[in-house]
């Protein structure tokens, strides 16, 4: 299945900017699941200074200066991306005691990788009202898959999806005590609860189809850029959930990046010199279903 | 009297102090049978041929002194900055010398430890894989920064000043407490104090061996240029938060021992080159070292906070690309953190293939449910501390806690945790000090600075003591009205322990 993706973001600000400095996680990375074939970059004002680089998870990243003077910037990502078919759930998988076992104390580089995921980051809390609300999907004894997968669809039960509620920095406690946010929150909140049990999850962002196929209902937060969280199942690797769909992340889900928590993988952020004292942001994602070549 | 002779034992008709009794702590000059301890029968002898009159006059002399060269510190009150007179006892601490080699011996051990477990935590995290450290104390910590990972700072060091804090308890054993990292303060009133000391006891100085501790500006200057990147003479700058921070004082006195400027974030430029320049009157100057005592998250808005005024935007670049060097490299703070601390003794062993020659305080991790049990179940006799924080914050004294305060730690560890760690009381030593008048037993730790670069290692002989003012207190710090002493090692026999 091949994707093409375009995210574009406006800025416009109150006063002429002479410089910005800007950071972007726009590029889809390649995963087990997809290949990004081709990915332009296009930002204007034309910028000055340019570079690449990978971070720290292996995402893309493109570092870019502009300078101004300024009062609009646009920044364009047109990706196309071949995701593969298939079942993504794992037939059979250990326990979540074995599995927490696993990642407690053993050395292999496996688990020493996913040990990065297993702890509480700048925008996820393990606190104990995480996991308190985590504690029911996690009985003595049951396999990871299906305590996962029941916490995804608890959160999806117990949540409502509210735009405008929460920013990108709202606490878990805050999200926990109102029940709503967007999939942003309810990934975080899904991280950190598998994170309080001891367990690795890390912060997936991405995007889903814009249009769902015939017959299908449009999924949640398909007009902008999405959220979800993966889970470290060990023997098998990273599985996908949607806590916000309440589905397994599969066709129709591309992923452009993943870390922590969401400000590891903000898809633009930067330092601004000038602009006044505030700033419109815009942001507009379409993600077709393309025919390959 | 004879100085070079050794001194006479003094009988009890020359007791400086008649009444005074350390029981039941261990006290740095007096033994427990109200004698001078060897090191200190000279000092001893001397203030009882003084006496209290004359103790007290050079204890006004030595306060009007300090006022006069505007020897301050800043106390934060109602989020207000306000400048207090630097707190000086004028009775000296001793150490003697072969007790001071074997502690200066543990730090440089201890330090180059810390160095290479950095360095390692940025590189391969071998201390992890073969199972040393659990993975949380680095990829769990706070203070672990990600865009650190694969930088190589000149000779692998991480930590080129590092201010430890020392206490001995009623045994007189001494432990470090604390390992500071980041942005160590209170060297300046190290040398500041040593200074007054010379100018109130003058005679003590031509009649005693006392180690001198005034070589740390210009090893200090030494290490600095040995770090940078560049091979002619090297600009060096001391990079300051401004004249709000609470060690402003030292950041300008240390700049003008050095010779160097001081400078703001403001002050500091760095271009598409990669390159760190000052702004000056003459232009830019590019700058090769910079004494950084501004905290890594306010370092550089690019990288870490981006509202931070305090840094230098592209800093982290410049550092990456070997440009500049930063004194601490950023990043260094992974290492004194109160879970790391627990693991010192296992680090020493891993990287050096040595035995610890200091004493850690055994530390119950409250990540560690039998631990969290015990802590919380005898929480009134312990010191329950933040596991990331550095310098006092957060740390409540159990058996000098309310039930109230008792009980909102009970629920923070219970709620939290991973980010606590709690260590038995340990009845801090007392020292000689100076109080309305009269001499009294006073609670005291020590904050020795140690120096590391690609050259070796220096360790300021004694270092900054400092003393809780009121009795029982166990509060030395000096934004809580702590003071502070000289700290002499001085070349006589010891009997105390070490």
């Amino acid at each position: 299945m091949r994707y093409r993706i375009e995210h574009r973001t406006d800025y416009h600000y109150s006063a002429p900017v002479s410089r910005c400095r800007n950071e972007a996680h726009l590029r889809p990375r390649d995963t087990d699941r997809q290949r990004c074939v081709a990915s332009d970059l296009v930002v204007e004002p034309a910028p000055t200074g340019w570079s690449e680089r990978s971070d720290f998870y292996g995402n893309p990243v493109a570092a870019f200066v502009v300078d101004g003077p300024f009062t609009e910037m646009t920044v364009t990502a047109v990706s196309t991306v071949d995701v593969v078919d298939g079942d993504p759930l794992p037939a059979v998988g250990p326990g979540w005691g074995e599995a927490l076992d696993l990642l407690t104390n053993d050395l292999s580089p496996a688990m020493l990788d996913a040990r990065e995921f297993c702890f509480e980051s700048p925008l996820v809390s393990t606190a104990r009202i995480v996991r308190e609300y985590a504690e029911p999907s996690f009985p003595p004894g049951a396999p990871l898959v299906d305590a996962v997968a029941a916490l995804t669809e608890r959160i999806h039960a117990d949540f409502l999806y509210d735009p405008g509620f929460t920013t990108v920095t709202t606490p878990l406690d805050e999200v926990l005590a109102h029940r709503r946010g967007v999939c942003q929150d309810f990934a975080h909140l899904a991280v950190g609860c598998v994170r309080s049990m001891g367990l690795a999850a890390r912060y997936v962002s991405g995007y889903l189809e814009t249009e769902a196929p015939p017959g299908e209902e449009r999924l949640v937060g398909a007009d902008a850029s999405h959220a979800w969280l993966s889970v470290f199942v060990p023997g098998w690797g990273w599985l996908d959930l949607d806590p916000t769909n309440d589905k397994v992340v599969g066709a129709g889900y591309v992923t452009t990046a993943w870390g922590r928590d969401y400000a590891d993988v903000s898809p633009l952020k930067g330092i601004v010199f000038g602009g006044g004292d505030s700033h419109l942001l815009d942001v507009a994602v379409d993600v077709r279903h393309v025919l390959a070549d | 009297m004879d100085p070079l002779a050794p001194p006479a034992r003094p009988g009890a008709g020359t007791r400086a102090w008649p009444s005074y009794d350390p029981a039941p702590f261990f006290d740095e000059l007096v033994a427990p049978d109200g004698a001078p301890r060897p090191s200190a029968e000279a000092l001893w002898t001397y203030f009882a041929e003084l006496g209290a009159d004359a103790l007290a006059e050079r204890q006004l002399a030595a306060d009007r002194e300090i006022r006069a060269i505007g020897v301050t510190f800043t106390v934060y009150d109602e989020g207000v900055g306000v400048d207090r007179p630097w707190p000086f006892d004028i009775i000296p601490r001793i150490i003697p010398r072969n007790q001071w080699q074997v502690i200066e011996a543990g730090l440089v051990q201890r330090l180059s430890a810390l160095n290479l477990f950095i360095d390692d935590c940025y590189h391969d995290q071998r201390a992890v894989s073969e199972g040393v450290v659990p993975a949380d104390l680095v990829s769990g910590s706070p203070n672990f920064r990600r865009e650190c990972v694969g930088v190589d700072p000149p000779g692998g060091i991480w930590v080129h000043i590092c201010g430890s804090d020392l206490i001995r308890d009623d045994q007189g054993i001494w432990y470090v407490l604390e390992d500071n990292l980041r942005v160590p303060s209170g060297v300046s009133y190290l040398l500041e104090n040593r200074m007054v000391t010379k100018h109130i006891f003058p005679e003590m100085f031509r009649h005693y061996s006392i180690e001198p501790v005034d070589p740390y500006v210009g090893r200090l200057a030494a290490t600095l240029a040995s770090v940078s990147p560049s091979t002619g003479d090297p600009t060096i700058v001391v990079l300051t938060p401004g004249i709000y921070n609470s060690a402003y004082f030292e950041h300008a006195f240390l700049a003008q021992q050095l010779g160097v400027e001081l400078v703001e974030g403001g002050d500091l430029v760095v271009l598409d080159d990669d390159c760190v320049y000052a702004r000056t009157i003459d232009g830019l100057e590019q700058v090769d070292v910079i004494y950084r005592r501004v905290d890594d998250v306010f370092l550089d808005p690019e990288v870490f906070r981006a509202d931070s005024m305090l840094g230098v935007p592209g800093l982290m670049r410049a550092w990456k690309a070997g440009r500049v060097a930063l004194v601490n490299a950023p990043g260094a703070g992974i290492a004194d953190d109160k879970k790391v601390y627990s693991y010192v003794p296992d680090i020493i062993r891993f990287y050096l293939d040595e035995e610890p020659i200091l004493w850690t305080i055994p530390t119950f991790r409250c990540s560690d449910p039998a631990s969290r049990a015990h802590v919380l179940a005898n929480m009134a006799d312990l010191v329950v501390k933040p596991a990331n924080e550095s310098g006092g914050y957060g740390v409540l004294v159990g058996s000098q806690a309310t039930d109230e305060e008792l009980a909102t730690a009970a629920k923070e560890v219970e709620d939290q945790p991973n980010r606590w760690v709690a260590q038995p009381i340990i009845k801090l030593s007392t020292a000689p000090t100076l109080c309305d008048d009269a001499v009294a037993p006073r609670h005291v730790d020590l904050r020795p600075f140690t120096l590391m670069g690609p050259d070796g290692a220096y360790v300021t002989r004694g270092g900054l003591t400092r003393v809780a003012r009121r009795q029982g207190s166990l509060v030395v710090n000096s934004s809580q009205g702590g003071g502070s002493k000289d700290t002499w090692v001085v070349d006589a026999p010891g009997d105390e322990p070490s």
